[in-house]
């Protein structure tokens, strides 16, 4: 038990103190690999509470997906973070009062946390056995039959994010070439070859 | 059927005012025309059904409003009282929409005309059919607003303006007391529908009404207050100053709305809520007396008034009074038979002055007239008829309902029936006397007009006399068709529950048991008033000159119409106009507007500008607000 | 409930069919290419359409549980969903002639608003903490989306970045919320929820569920747009194209109001004493800003964005009473709201100077005299949302404050009245403009004829509802006892 406690606060405090980095970091590349970071105790904490799968989902598409994309895109675009910065600073100290308050305010309502009657009966009984059923079948039982209609919506909220990412950045540009395998196949011998005569000492 | 009664002049009001441009003048006519023909037909169709059948029904068509326990849907009552009303307006209003085809002739807006005229029938219809208090008043605001636009059709003359704002005005006065009466009635009854209002009249007898530290029987409270809007819109004594001003409208809407159908609406109105009247006794007498004044009252002043239309007016005045006199002494068939044959008989006298009129080149003063009687003869001799039966000559219409009235107030016995008999006979003796006076001044004697006028003196065309000639037919036939329906001894059986009589009040019973002398009363008061007017106009042209100036003083205080209209102006209207101007400069100018709208607007002005600049644009200060609002919110929850 | 088990999915009919509606219009304008805006339009209107049939037909109230209790039916859902639908659908075809002139004409803007409908109409359903956020995102991004749909205008694209982000705060104060409230009762489900809070007691709900709450309320609050968090809405509602603006200002406003109803009643039924404080102090806020700040703008589009401020914290005062009164007020307003809005919005819509639109108030200046219909049509809507009774807008507010006057709360409609008085300022100054000013460049003719179509229908809905409410009343009535019963 002690050992789980001690795992528990040690990734809790790493994860805690690379999301301040996130947002304190100079170099936004460091800023991408303490989200990293934070991403991997986020996992951990998972793991430490028998959530294995969404564990493992976690680290392979935040890690391996999201978060390597972010650190492309910063990469790329050459930001001058030294001018956003500037305006951080400004807001700086409001920002600290703000979120101050509410820590003070969301610690002294953790203190005082109840939970309802029934709250822990009514939570048991959604979650199986977890020694019957592993991890990731409890989900996939649940996730299609129960959650099918937030499944199904999920869906529709990825559809309408790709439609959203393509309406506002695509565009049709002239002088683009394409490969068009179709048209590439369909290309007949006499289009492309031409066989011609060559008299001789004239050239061609 | 009956939906289409009521509609058919809404609709053609609608296609006539909505595609005027498209439909063009003859266009609108024709719709406006068609419509109403075509509801007068029905209507009669429905007089057959529901009057003489005995087939009374309500058509509810849909809710209309739904509050608690306030009820009021929009539905169509067709019991018999209802029948003869649509009956009269119907066949009135078509005849006056035909006639006004040929009067309009030379206005560039007939159109419009057309359209006001079915609208104002539509209301008067919605009137007549409503089955409860609130589409009542529908009704009869919309038969007030009507008349507003119809009276000032010509926007342009100022006197017509005028006279519009004042019938408008005077009209509300009357309402008032009306809007007042449906409040009342909904607090004592709970309901403003017709018939659980009348089923419950009769165990609210000793209810009574506190209004502050008064406390009186509350349906006499309520009867006066209803009664009180019926006087404004029926032109009774005190509220009558809007009618003969009203007649600054184009003719036919005189003889449509000022003579025939709106001004009867108080008189409907009376009699559709006699179940509730009818207990109590203060009401009627109340009603008695205002009548019976009234008749007398309006014509004393049409034996002096130069204008033709303005005598006619002040002679449907004085007949709205005689209705009222019947009413009050419960002898509500007697004025609902009497409201008919006046519709007939005063539409037929408007429209033939209307023609008179038109004959003279839109010359109005008597005083220019005269000798013409040659040249218009089927004028002159429809206005014979009209007043014939106005004056109630035996067996033309008015005699049978006049007689009938005056009768029943002989019968009725009380001190204020007596003074209503007097008041009548009185006024039969003095209608007759102007009604000769307008005949003998239009027509007779050598012309007064000037040449040109005179040698254009034309017949009106068939468009504009036949509609007289039917109205004709009713002012002849009217009375004496009606006669045994309305007031025969079968009248309860016609009536049906419409009118409401008690044990004992039964005047009109005791009208058919009067002595003889009182029946021979109003023969002989209209006889001798024609006589009079024979002797002073036809025969010593002088006399009327030099009682006018032997009686000067009561010729002026007639002429001035009993100085109402100088009165109201100097106790009403300039003292709220001086109230009104010293409001106006010290109270709304200097205080109100210093601290209220200029001293508010400059404060508003500054907030507006800051609650504008709010707005930055910045998205970082927006999603501080929103923090700074969560964490006041949290706060607020923690703290306290 | 076996694992096995097929979900009860006939009352969703229409949210299902209107999400294959959704895909296929989307193959469709992909297969046609260019030019099939209009084509996609029309389809999108008609779906939109056949999809207000099935609510009517299939969505009456389900005796079984709807998609394992996550969905719920009733006359609630489908007052409000037929509003939504009648919103959005009214918008794509108000938006047809704009598109193509601005050349934005891409067929992506009906299917996002098909798609952004289908979220509206799983919110108002909403009957699980995690079906309403799923809801309101798949309605939010779409909206992001087609708020920046002229990218290659920057005010544009930034409004669509402004309420992206902003949005993106409230959907994290959401879920912070909703956690807290999952972590005290250990469920999501509105129903379980409801039974969690009616057994609370003498001792009431621990202060961190309230703080939970607040959070839900704020995330909400932003979703109709009530002060302080409605700050994105003026930038918005400016920067979109303007139909666009017409689709914020009806369709999503009239699902949120009709979300935040359900969340308070439903579950939250039993602490209306803590979430009634919050919600007066924010319809206070809305109704004073939004008049006050309305004041000063020059520009059309802006305007609204207060003034629909303003009538969100109309709306909220019918959301305080919590009582069924308030319920059918609410309705009703909403019913309301959206004739007024779409009247208005087509009237701003027509205002073309030489082929360009515009957006100016002063650009309405002798509007009376150069198209007197539009003019009286745009009169009576502006009189509507001022109040003027007998006017549609008139009944609207009457209902709510009557019932925050049965609940008790006479401050709050005293400052209603108050505010929507100093409201009537600037509705009042649009009329003064169009009637007593002179034009210095008249406004083009030409008024296109679904336009027209639309202002009639309106202007003669707003115009003559007082001569027959019962029916909209009698809906409302029955949508609201069904809720407060359910």
């Amino acid at each position: 038990m002690i050992i789980q406690a001690l795992a528990f606060y040690v990734f809790a405090a790493i994860a805690i103190a690379s999301g301040v980095m996130v947002v304190t970091s100079r170099n936004p590349v460091h800023s991408v690999l303490y989200l990293i970071l934070a991403f991997f105790n986020a996992a951990a904490l998972f793991v430490l509470i028998g959530a294995e799968f969404i564990a493992m989902i976690l680290i392979v598409v935040y890690v391996g997906a999201v978060a390597v994309l972010f650190l492309f895109v910063v990469m790329m675009l050459d930001i001058n973070f030294v001018e956003l910065r500037q305006g951080f600073m400004r807001y700086m100290p409001i920002g600290a009062l703000i979120g101050l308050v509410l820590l003070a305010e969301l610690v002294f309502v953790g203190g005082a946390w109840t939970f309802s009657g029934e709250a822990t009966q009514v939570m048991l009984a959604k979650t199986p056995e977890i020694a019957a059923v592993h991890n990731t079948e409890a989900i996939g039982n649940l996730m299609y039959t129960r959650y099918v209609y937030l499944f199904q919506a999920a869906g529709l909220v990825l559809l309408v994010a790709m439609i959203g990412a393509i309406v506002l950045t695509h565009r049709q540009r002239d002088g683009v070439r394409k490969q068009r395998i179709g048209a590439q196949i369909a290309v007949r011998r006499e289009d492309v070859v031409e066989v011609v005569k060559v008299t001789k000492g004239g050239g061609v | 059927m009956y939906v289409a009664i009521v509609f058919l002049p809404a609709l053609g009001a609608l296609i006539a005012g909505t595609f005027r441009a498209q439909l063009g003048d003859r266009g609108s006519q024709l719709v406006t025309c068609g419509a109403m023909g075509l509801s007068m037909i029905l209507g009669i169709v429905a007089f057959i059904d529901v009057a003489l059948g005995g087939n009374t029904r309500t058509i509810e068509l849909f809710d209309w409003i739904s509050s608690g326990s306030m009820q009021a849907s929009w539905a169509l009552k067709f019991d018999t009282l209802t029948a003869v009303m649509v009956m009269v307006v119907t066949v009135v209003s078509t005849m006056v929409h035909v006639y006004s085809i040929g009067y309009m002739s030379h206005d560039p807006h007939k159109p419009r005309f057309m359209a006001y005229l079915s609208m104002f029938t539509f209301a008067m219809l919605m009137l007549v059919t409503a089955d409860n208090l609130v589409q009542l008043f529908f009704g009869w605001e919309g038969v007030g607003l009507a008349s507003y636009l119809l009276i000032g059709f010509w926007y342009h003359k100022p006197t017509a303006n005028a006279a519009a704002i004042k019938a408008f005005v005077v009209n509300r006065v009357g309402d008032f007391g009306f809007a007042l009466g449906i409040f009342g009635v909904y607090i004592l009854f709970d309901t403003v529908s017709f018939d659980a209002i009348f089923a419950a009249a009769a165990s609210k007898q000793e209810a009574s009404i506190t209004f502050l530290w008064w406390e009186a029987n509350a349906i006499t409270v309520l009867s006066i207050l209803l009664f009180i809007g019926a006087m404004g819109k029926s032109a009774q004594l005190g509220l009558h100053t809007w009618l003969p001003d009203a007649m600054e409208g184009p003719t036919p809407v005189s003889a449509l709305i000022h003579a025939a159908t709106m001004v009867t609406a108080g008189v409907f109105m009376v009699a559709r809520l006699s179940p509730l009247i009818e207990y109590s006794a203060d009401a009627l007498t109340v009603i008695t007396f205002v009548g019976a004044a009234t008749a007398f009252f309006a014509a004393t002043v049409g034996l002096c008034q130069n204008d033709i239309k303005r005598v006619i007016a002040y002679s449907t005045c004085s007949q709205l009074g005689y209705m009222f006199f019947a009413l009050g002494v419960s002898a509500y068939s007697a004025a609902i038979f009497h409201l008919m044959t006046h519709a007939f008989f005063k539409a037929l006298l408007f429209l033939g002055a209307g023609s008179v009129i038109h004959a003279m080149s839109d010359e109005q003063d008597m005083r220019k007239m005269g000798g013409i009687w040659r040249k218009i003869p089927l004028t002159y001799s429809l206005m014979w008829i009209g007043s014939l039966a106005l004056a109630g000559v035996p067996f033309f219409a008015g005699y049978y309902s006049k007689d009938l009235i005056i009768e029943a107030a002989f019968a009725s016995g009380s001190a204020v029936g007596e003074f209503a008999f007097w008041m009548g006979i009185t006024a039969a003796v003095l209608t007759a006397f102007y009604s000769w006076r307008l005949i003998i001044m239009t027509f007779h004697g050598k012309t007064r007009a000037s040449d040109e006028v005179f040698s254009h003196v034309h017949e009106s065309p068939k468009v504009m006399t036949i509609p007289l000639i039917v109205l004709a037919i009713g002012a002849i036939f009217s009375g004496w068709l009606g006669y045994d329906l309305f007031a025969g001894d079968a009248r309860a059986d016609f009536w049906g529950p419409a009118l409401l009589v008690l044990e004992g009040h039964d005047t009109i019973e005791g009208a058919h048991h009067v002595p003889l002398w009182v029946k021979l009363c109003p023969i002989i008061a209209g006889v001798l008033g024609i006589g009079t007017a024979y002797w002073f106009y036809m025969l010593n042209p002088s006399i009327p000159g030099k009682l006018a100036t032997t009686f000067r003083p009561i010729y002026l205080f007639l002429l001035n119409k009993w100085y109402f209209d100088e009165l109201y102006d100097a106790v009403f209207v300039r003292p709220a106009m001086r109230i009104g101007r010293a409001l106006w400069k010290g109270g709304d100018g200097a205080i109100i507007d210093g601290f209220g709208p200029d001293g508010i607007s400059a404060v508003a002005r500054v907030l507006a500008g800051r609650a504008g600049r709010l707005q930055t644009g910045y998205v970082y200060h927006y999603a501080f607000a929103m923090l700074i609002g969560v964490i006041g919110f949290v706060s607020w929850f923690v703290l306290v | 409930m076996g694992a096995t088990s097929i979900p009860v999915m006939a009352p969703a009919a229409a949210e299902i069919f209107l999400a294959i509606a959704g895909m296929i219009l989307l193959m469709a304008g992909v297969f046609r290419k260019s030019g099939s805006m209009a084509v996609v339009s029309w389809g999108a209107v008609v779906a939109l359409i056949l999809a207000a049939v099935l609510v009517l037909t299939h969505g009456g109230t389900s005796a079984e549980p709807v998609f394992f209790g996550m969905f719920s039916t009733g006359p609630f859902a489908q007052f409000a969903k037929l509003l939504v639908l009648a919103g959005s659908a009214i918008a794509i075809v108000m938006s047809l002639d704009y598109m193509k002139r601005e050349g934005i004409d891409r067929f992506e803007f009906p299917v996002l608003v098909v798609l952004a409908t289908l979220g509206m109409m799983m919110m108002v359903s909403a009957n699980d903490l995690i079906g309403l956020y799923v809801g309101l995102e798949l309605q939010s991004l779409s909206l992001y989306v087609i708020a920046s749909i002229r990218r290659d205008s920057l005010r544009s694209t930034e409004a669509g970045l402004k309420y992206f982000v902003l949005g993106a705060i409230s959907s994290g104060m959401l879920l912070y919320g909703s956690s807290m409230i999952y972590g005290f009762a250990g469920t999501t489900d509105f129903n379980g929820l409801a039974q969690v809070f009616s057994k609370l007691g003498d001792s009431g709900p621990a202060v961190g569920v309230i703080i939970g709450l607040v959070f839900v309320i704020s995330g909400l609050a932003f979703k109709v747009s009530a002060v302080p968090f409605h700050m994105w809405t003026p930038d918005v509602y400016e920067g979109s194209p303007t139909p666009v603006t017409a689709l914020f200002a009806i369709a999503p406003k009239v699902a949120a109001v009709a979300l935040l109803l359900r969340v308070m009643i439903e579950p939250f039924g039993d602490l209306i004493a803590q979430w009634q404080q919050v919600i007066v102090l924010i319809s206070i806020f809305s109704m004073v800003l939004g008049a006050f700040a309305a004041m000063v703008q020059t520009s059309i589009k802006r305007l609204m964005a207060y003034s629909s401020i303003g009538h969100m914290g109309f709306l909220l005062v019918g959301i305080a009473a919590g009582n069924e009164s308030g319920v059918s007020g609410v309705l009703i307003y909403l019913f309301v709201y959206l004739f007024m809005n779409v009247g208005t919005f087509a009237c701003i819509l027509s205002m073309r100077q030489q082929g360009r639109y515009v957006e100016g108030i002063g650009d309405l200046s002798g509007l009376s005299k150069t198209h007197p219909m539009m003019a009286f049509a745009l009169l009576i809507f502006l009189f509507s949302m001022a109040g003027i009774p007998p006017l549609a807008g008139f009944f609207g507010k009457w209902y709510v404050f009557m019932a925050a006057i049965e609940s008790g709360l006479y401050a709050l409609a005293i400052i209603g009245v108050l505010a929507s008085v100093v409201g009537a300022f600037y509705y009042l100054r649009i009329i003064k403009i169009m009637y007593f000013d002179e034009a210095d460049e008249p406004l083009d003719a030409e008024i296109g004829g679904e336009m027209r179509v639309v202002m009639l229908v309106t202007a003669a809905v707003t115009l003559l509802f007082f001569v027959l409410p019962a029916p909209i009343v009698a809906t409302a009535r029955a949508a609201a006892s069904a809720l407060m019963g359910g």
